[in-house]
């Protein structure tokens, strides 16, 4: 009895998933479907979260403004947990519900697997924040907005150079994140090139909490720069540890901590904004900018979120909602049904667009181009550095 | 043993039916492309469960490692299957790649094996989530599988069709395998070390050597299982196969019953649907998934929940006893007559 | 010989910190006699509960730690209360999956109320650090190796020289007989977990201090550390448990600062695995003789 219970449940829940495939365009076609995926739960729901409501600002403004030639845009947002299993359930379910074309997924792993399991379905996807080099490759129909590690890792290591000339660099990258994997290689090749001399390198996992022993010979290495290829949460324990509480810091006077993008939003995530003192960040993206677009962009965040102010991927969302449209008008398709992933792809190596995340414009390859620069925080206010 | 037979008949037969249906409406296009997606994942943590049960629910030793052994699995097999890529046929890349990452998976198996078995319980377990996570280390930091980029599958990446059938096979062999083992001299000798450790050694049994046997044929097909896993993702990495995940599959085997090999292919399904299906409810699945697993510990060992399942199942055994003997009945007096 | 002691007193800072986690642990583990996994996320809603009282409500840290501890007790006495006594009778792995289960519930529960968002744990700050040996030492590393060691020697004291703690060494070695002697189970129970979850909230006070943010996900590798400690210094015993804590911090950073960064993690289980193949039963655990 009790088997035969479980069978039919077994049964019952298989079939009614089974049951429920549907062929795409089951919809309207004055009403453009958008899908996202990324994490809403879990570990990583920061970036996810952020990318969702960055991309929503955008679909209702662009909704509020008439949509996309006539098409209503409806939004999508899956969530993952950062999993690509779960990533490619979530495109599944996507693509049973009828999604013309896509942001694609928030994290790089995800990305890889979707991208390669969207190859044939002729859908067109730019996700906001997957950086890793390769995770776009196995689609022609895929893009990304934002730039990928080992351009940014090279960028670094020639901002170090040209800023910094003559620093001992010194390195904190975590050994099991693809991201700052990514960013510390190309940033150690480049600085092997530039003859800039890396007097220590220490690394952590996301399993670790406490940096002590990272930090104390980071410090004894007499290091000037620090190189932080990491995200914010992980960058705010490193500079708290290393400020060590208040009375004095582990770290020489003026030492620099250099990051990338993956920084952005560090203000927000501090204890204290003075923890973020001399920290450089090399971003397209600054929510301090005068910027009137990344002003208004900022408002409507904060009044969506309750007075968060966005970081990197929320504006990465938000811009790659614009580019779809702005595409899709170059393109001038009305319909959604007519909406062709590869179409897209090759309409998008003419196209430049001018986001909150600075001036794009992409290579048939997926990659973005565009210009990123470097800011410094002090006591809770970020100005240009270098040049 | 005859009972026992049938019971095994019956979840051949049911598996069967489920994969023809399955197969069937997959082939012709009639299934959502979620759950096609869904497919190799939830075959793959029906062979973790059948094996994990085995040494969980049959050796009755509690096992936190599983999912170390199947990365290890995992990584071989796929790098084996990326260099013999245009080598050799399909079908054969898929079955040497699935033997070498099961075999790799037995050895790594044996070797934790061999030292930590005559640990036990809660010491046990510890042992094997430090031998997972040392594996997990160990494959972040290789070269040779990516290091922390993950191992780029993306050029023997495979589509549910293509792996559909494998995955069938090697979901057949491990639940008969277990069940062989289960219904023979040796499953009786493995259950008895459960039972009583001591008394059994003392009738004989060498502990040692069956519990090392059912550690190592777990991690086998773990190994196996973690290969076509692999193969339905463009990137996979070690750091996503933590302890977390063998605590999924020890979750799933607990809710599927020790030692029920039917329940585990079961609850392997529903567990993993389940926050699929609860897709709609964003911010709240995970919370409604934890509520059900707790509901389902309780209300599982609850005293009226337990003896109304028995009322039911009483009374429905009762009948079909009733009925059975009413037949014979009927032969024998056609017989007679 | 600086950076040698310097590597000691991080080490004894983490370690305590673990050590701190595990007593908690090992104590409802050698009484109740399950593994309570949801021990490292209750750490997180006492932080929570201390970040709420007083960022939001603006009581003083005290009041915000003593806050956290009754928070946290309580949540310990519901739990048990909800999910875990039903299963007094049921096999030690459907505890286990529904210790699980309580992780994920509250986890999700305060990624829910808080967010995905990591929040400062303001507490503490400004304890002065001192040199020995030319190496700086904290404050806080201090106070907290002096709470750990207090904590172990009231908890032994109390279960060892009180009447309740009599009961609850009862219970641990034989329910059946201990509730024939007049000691209820239920209860005895439901006091070593609201005494575990209010330890809970004060390593939660440390933890944040040191390590100054929280987020929902916070508990779970302390307390699976924890797990580790309390294993490794034989569970069930208190002051195995803090031995535990305090050797595993050693060793985690002992590996950082001289072999490797990389591979510290498979260091730490490394030797777990070697002390447990010489010890079977941990540093400081009881060999029972078996009988059938």
């Amino acid at each position: 009895m009790k088997k035969f219970l479980a069978v039919v449940m077994a049964l019952a829940m298989v079939f009614s998933f089974a049951a429920c495939g549907g062929k795409k365009g089951g919809h309207a076609d004055n009403e453009l479907y958008v899908g996202a995926i990324g994490a809403a739960t879990g570990d990583y729901a920061v970036y996810g979260l952020a990318v969702k409501y960055g991309a929503e600002i955008a679909v209702d403004e662009i909704n509020a403004a008439g949509g996309v030639n006539g098409m209503k845009i409806v939004f999508d947002f899956q969530d993952s947990q950062g999993d690509p299993e779960s990533a490619k359930s979530a495109y599944g379910k996507l693509m049973d519900w009828g999604m013309d074309i896509s942001i694609g997924t928030v994290m790089s792993g995800e990305m890889a697997s979707v991208t390669a399991e969207s190859a044939n379905d002729d859908m067109f996807m730019i996700s906001p924040s997957a950086s890793n080099d390769t995770c776009i490759s196995a689609s022609s129909n895929a893009f990304r907005v934002c730039f990928y590690d080992s351009f940014q890792g090279t960028a670094a290591a020639d901002y170090v150079k040209a800023t910094l000339s003559g620093k001992k660099v010194a390195v904190f990258y975590q050994s099991d994140n693809d991201y700052s994997i990514g960013l510390y290689d190309a940033f150690k090749a480049q600085a092997a090139v530039n003859g800039t001399e890396i007097v220590a390198e220490q690394s952590f996992t996301s399993d670790e909490k406490d940096f002590t022993t990272q930090i104390n010979t980071l410090a004894d290495s007499k290091a000037e720069v620090v190189f932080l290829p990491i995200y914010a949460a992980e960058a705010s324990m490193f500079l708290s540890q290393a400020k060590n509480g208040t009375d004095n810091a582990v770290f020489a006077e003026g030492v620099y901590f250099f990051g990338c993008d993956g920084l952005d939003g560090i203000l927000e995530v501090v204890d204290n904004v003075s923890t973020a003192n001399n920290v450089v960040m090399l971003t397209p993206f600054a929510a301090s900018s005068t910027d009137a677009d990344v002003v208004s962009f900022v408002e409507a965040y904060k009044a969506k979120t309750g007075g968060t102010v966005p970081n990197q991927f929320a504006a990465d969302g938000y811009d790659a909602v614009y580019v779809i449209k702005a595409a899709l008008e170059a393109m001038g398709v009305s319909k959604s049904s007519e909406v062709s992933g590869a179409k897209v792809a090759e309409a998008m190596t003419s196209l430049s667009y001018s986001g909150v995340t600075g001036d794009m414009t992409w290579t048939a390859d997926g990659n973005t181009q565009k210009l990123a620069t470097a800011v410094i925080y002090n006591d809770g206010v970020d100005t240009e550095f270098g040049k | 043993m005859k009972k026992k037979n049938y019971g095994n008949l019956f979840i051949l037969f049911a598996l069967t039916v489920f994969f023809a249906i399955l197969g069937g409406m997959l082939y012709t296009g009639n299934i959502g492309r979620q759950f096609t997606n869904m497919l190799i994942p939830i075959f793959m943590y029906i062979v973790l469960a059948v094996s994990l049960n085995l040494v969980v629910g049959l050796l009755g030793e509690l096992s936190l490692g599983h999912a170390g052994f199947m990365s290890a699995g995992l990584f071989t097999g796929c790098l084996v299957s990326i260099r013999l890529y245009g080598l050799v046929s399909d079908p054969l890349r898929f079955v040497i790649s699935m033997l070498v990452g099961g075999l790799v998976a037995a050895v790594f198996g044996l070797i934790v094996g061999l030292p930590t078995l005559r640990l036990r319980g809660d010491y046990l377990a510890i042992t094997t989530l430090a031998c997972g996570e040392i594996i997990k280390t160990i494959i972040t930091n290789l070269k040779i599988t990516g290091g922390a980029r993950g191992l780029d599958t993306g050029h023997v990446y495979s589509g549910a069709k293509t792996l559909f059938p494998y995955a069938v096979v090697l979901v057949y062999l491990t639940v008969i395998v277990m069940m062989h083992i289960k219904n023979s001299a040796q499953g009786r000798a493995i259950m008895a070390i459960r039972d009583n450790r001591i008394a059994a050694e003392s009738i004989g049994i060498n502990v040692t050597h069956y519990k090392l046997a059912v550690f190592v044929i777990a991690a086998f097909f773990a190994g196996a299982a973690g290969v076509l896993y692999g193969h339905c993702f463009a990137n996979v990495k070690a750091a996503s196969f933590d302890y977390n995940v063998s605590i999924e599959i020890l979750v799933i085997v607990v809710l599927g019953g020790m030692g029920n090999i039917f329940g585990s292919i079961a609850a392997a399904v529903i567990l993993r649907a389940l926050p699929e299906m609860l897709r709609g409810f964003e911010n709240y699945r995970m919370l409604i998934y934890a509520i059900v697993l707790i509901m389902v510990m309780v209300l599982s060992n609850n005293k009226k929940v337990q003896s109304f399942r028995y009322m039911v199942t009483g009374k429905l055994k009762k009948k079909l006893r009733e009925r059975k003997a009413a037949k014979q009945a009927k032969k024998g007096g056609e017989m007679n007559g | 010989m600086t950076v040698f002691i310097r590597t000691l007193i991080s080490g004894l800072n983490l370690g305590s910190i673990y050590a701190l986690i595990a007593l908690g642990y090992s104590m409802v583990y050698g009484i109740a006699r399950m593994l309570n996994f949801a021990h490292g996320d209750i750490i997180m809603v006492g932080a929570y509960s201390g970040i709420v009282a007083v960022m939001s409500i603006g009581l003083p840290p005290i009041v915000g730690i003593l806050l956290g501890v009754i928070v946290c007790a309580l949540l310990g006495i519901t739990i048990e209360r909800l999910a875990y006594k039903p299963l007094r009778q049921a096999p030690s792995l459907s505890i286990l999956i529904t210790a699980i289960g309580v992780s994920y519930l509250l986890q999700n529960l305060a990624l829910i109320i808080f967010g995905p968002e990591q929040k400062a744990y303001p507490m503490f700050s400004g304890v002065k650090s001192f040199q020995i040996l030319g190496a700086k030492i904290d404050g806080i590393t201090i106070l907290t190796l002096a709470v750990t060691a207090c904590i172990m020697i009231g908890l032994n004291l109390f279960i060892n020289k009180t009447k309740i703690g009599k009961a609850m060494r009862a219970v641990s070695e034989d329910k059946g007989a201990a509730e024939l002697m007049g000691i209820s189970t239920d209860r005895t129970i439901t006091v070593t977990f609201a005494i575990g979850s209010a330890l809970a909230a004060i390593a939660s006070a440390f933890y944040g201090a040191t390590y100054v943010y929280i987020l929902p996900t916070t508990g779970s590798m302390p307390g699976i550390k924890a797990f580790t400690a309390a294993v490794f210094g034989g569970i069930g015993s208190i002051p195995g448990a803090m031995l535990g804590g305090i050797v595993l911090g050693l060793i985690e950073q002992f590996a950082k600062q001289y072999i490797s960064t990389l591979w510290s993690n498979a260091i730490v289980f490394g030797v777990l695995i070697i002390v447990l193949l010489v010890k079977p039963t941990g540093l400081m655990g009881k060999t029972i003789q078996e009988k059938v």
